[in-house]
């Protein structure tokens, strides 16, 4: 490097002490301070006392002074928001200490220091509660688990006390309907008899709704909608409840428009039981005057009402008039579990539906509601009269209990068909291939081989003819199950003489 | 009069700053201001046994290891206080790891560990278990509160009388 001139040098030197605000301080071999010069006021160190202990005077020297080597403290933080470089430079004999002015420098740092640290406190915040949402994530899942274990456990009982409870029950009404058709009693049998299938009639009735809540609350419910005649399904409402509003005294109306189409697609088991349990309820509910069904279709959709002259019900009571085991303080008198408007509800809901009610008290209620249910096409005239009797087959009944064998024996020879009868699966299977039915008729829950486990037996035998299941289980997997191995229908207990006749007529004709 | 260097270290934002402010002028605010280099503050207090001494504070830019800077800074030091913040867990690791450092750095010397911002428990991330494991080892552990104050003089006046043990 060529030489800078000395006036060049001192004018550098001078622009940089002021830039930098240096002090030294000298200090000797006791650590007392033997000078000093430059700004030392400028870092806070006021009074200083030549010949006086440097460590008393200036704190930050406590343990620095007597090291080997040079220190470097940077960004030492003084008075009024100033921060100096320090350097300690060890002498033969005691030390120099200088501080240049750091500032400028020490305000940029800290800005770009502080943005890093809240970055990083943001990012480990972030971290943890990512933590916590999968924690919370793994907790609800395992929560669903143990719901759907126990929504299934419920499920199975709900199946297994279905079929406990249907079964003696089907024995009881199918027997005693027997015994009254069979019109040898006496007149006091007969009130008995009555008062059995009256009796046996309200226990089923109390059973289905049960059940069928359980059922529709364990979401099992899937409906079947397929295309039926509603004048059909309305006049047997009208049969249904005719005795029993006429032994009331009340007039007991079904209108339908002539406008209404024949046939519709909806699910017939759930819209008749929604308009059984609205007219049960309204005949239920009022002891003179009227009880009026009227059915309106428009647009694919299907409205009804009904409507009672009893004796209505308050603003309060009908804001809970839908929720299920709910009974009004009037009604605890009258039999019933408080199910049949909720489960009827659910079901119009299902159906795409709403139902609503209107009502006052002494002056009556209206229940309207609508469901979907687009238009169908009639059925083929021509496959109607191309059906016919198969009177003379044979059926094998395939049941555990021994009653109910009997009962669907009578039943069958009724309607002049020849039966026989196995008491489980491995029975029914034995005398399938033996008997080669045309019809068999399963109990699916038996002892030894069940329903559906002979069901696959004998169609993995090739057995081509009609298999009917007969359970006393509502659940629509237990349904789809039957059908999935191999039944052409599903029955459900209880199962009468008519409905049996009905059901199998079909499948004969097809054979 | 008896006069003594300690040093506040541990990880960013586990409070030494505020730990100073509260022990030096009884202040405290929420506010995070972080700290670049050296600050230093003296107090005097008494220590258990009685003696005045002066401590020189050396409040030092947090960090999870030990920097070149932070290691001069270190320098003379009697003792050191080692702060964690309670809501951060990784402050824990970063405490054991800065205090082996400073050990090598410095040889022996008393500390004490603070638990700090005790008044956020909702928060608090140390297990007890962690805790107790050190007691055992024969650490001095505080929880602490700048906010509150919980333990703050004392902290400082149990180190006193631990560096004049030594």
């Amino acid at each position: 490097m060529a030489k800078i001139p000395l006036s060049i040098a001192k004018y550098i030197r001078s622009m940089w002490m002021a830039e930098t605000i240096m002090t030294y301080l000298h200090i000797d071999e006791q650590d007392n301070l033997i000078a000093w010069g430059g700004y030392p006021q400028h870092y806070g160190l006021d009074n200083l006392a030549t010949g006086k202990s440097a460590i008393e005077q200036i704190n930050f020297l406590e343990g620095l002074l007597n090291l080997p080597h040079t220190q470097v403290l940077q960004f030492m933080r003084v008075k009024e928001g100033r921060c100096a470089h320090v350097h300690i430079i060890p002498l033969d004999k005691g030390a120099w200490v200088l501080m240049f002015d750091a500032t400028a420098e020490h305000e940029r740092q800290q800005v770009m220091q502080q943005q890093l640290n809240e970055l990083s406190i943001f990012s480990y915040r972030q971290s943890q509660l990512l933590q916590d949402l999968e924690t919370a994530r793994e907790q609800l899942v395992e929560e669903k688990n143990q719901l759907e274990q126990v929504s299934e456990l419920k499920s199975k009982f709900i199946s297994t006390l279905s079929h406990e409870l249907r079964t003696p029950l089907t024995s009881i009404v199918g027997y005693t309907k027997l015994l009254d058709e069979a019109e040898q009693a006496d007149a006091r049998q007969a009130n008995y008899l009555v008062s059995v299938k009256n009796n046996a009639n309200h226990l089923l009735s109390l059973i289905d709704n049960v059940l069928d809540q359980a059922t529709l609350e364990a979401g099992q419910v899937v409906l079947n909608p397929n295309s039926c005649e509603l004048k059909q399904i309305l006049s047997d409402l009208k049969s249904l409840f005719f005795h029993t509003a006429q032994d009331k005294g009340l007039v007991f109306e079904i209108n339908i428009p002539v406008t209404t189409p024949v046939r519709v697609i909806i699910d017939e088991l759930a819209f008749r039981q929604v308009l059984i349990n609205l007219i049960t309820n309204a005949i239920k509910f009022t002891e003179k005057g009227f009880v009026r069904v009227t059915i309106n279709w428009q647009d694919e959709r299907l409205e009804f009402a009904v409507v009672d002259s009893g004796s209505g019900m308050s603003q309060e009571a009908m804001q809970k008039i839908f929720t299920a085991f709910h009974r009004e303080s009037t009604a605890k008198t009258l039999p019933g579990a408080g199910l049949g408007l909720a489960i009827s509800h659910h079901l119009v809901k299902l159906m795409e539906g709403e139902l609503t009610v209107e009502s006052e008290i002494g002056k009556g209620s209206v229940f309207n509601g609508f469901i979907q249910a687009p238009i169908a096409h009639s059925m083929n005239l021509k496959d109607e009269q191309n059906k016919r009797s198969q009177l003379g087959a044979t059926i094998l009944v395939a049941d555990d209990s021994i009653d109910i064998r009997h009962l669907m024996e009578i039943y069958l020879k009724e309607g002049g068909y020849t039966v026989s009868s196995a008491n489980n699966g491995d029975e029914a299977i034995f005398l399938a291939q033996q008997l080669k039915p045309d019809l068999i008729l399963m109990d699916m829950q038996m002892p030894v081989t069940n329903g559906y486990e002979a069901v696959k037996q004998l169609r993995r035998d090739n057995f081509t003819a009609p298999i009917i299941a007969l359970s006393g289980s509502t659940l629509t997997a237990d349904k789809n199950y039957a059908l999935e191995v191999g039944c052409d229908h599903y029955l459900l207990k209880p199962v009468f003489s008519k409905e049996l006749l009905e059901t199998i007529k079909p499948f004969l004709n097809n054979a | 009069m008896i006069q003594k260097k300690i040093c506040m270290i541990g990880d960013f934002s586990v409070g030494k700053t505020s730990l100073v402010a509260r022990f030096v002028r009884q202040s405290f605010s929420d506010k995070y201001l972080t700290t670049v280099g050296v600050k230093i503050d003296t107090k005097l207090v008494k220590s258990t046994d009685g003696h005045d001494v002066k401590l020189i504070l050396w409040d030092i830019a947090g960090n999870d290891t030990l920097t070149t800077a932070a290691t001069s800074y270190l320098r003379g030091s009697a003792g050191f206080l080692l702060i964690i913040d309670g809501t951060r867990l990784p402050t824990w690791e970063s405490a054991l790891n800065l205090r082996e450092a400073v050990t090598k750095q410095l040889g022996e010397k008393p500390f004490i560990m603070l638990l700090n911002k005790a008044d956020l428990t909702e928060q608090w991330e140390i297990d007890q278990e962690l805790i107790d494991e050190k007691v055992q080892e024969g650490w001095i552990l505080l929880k602490t509160s700048a906010k509150t104050g919980l333990n703050v003089e004392e902290a400082f006046s149990e180190l006193a009388t631990q560096m004049l043990k030594v």
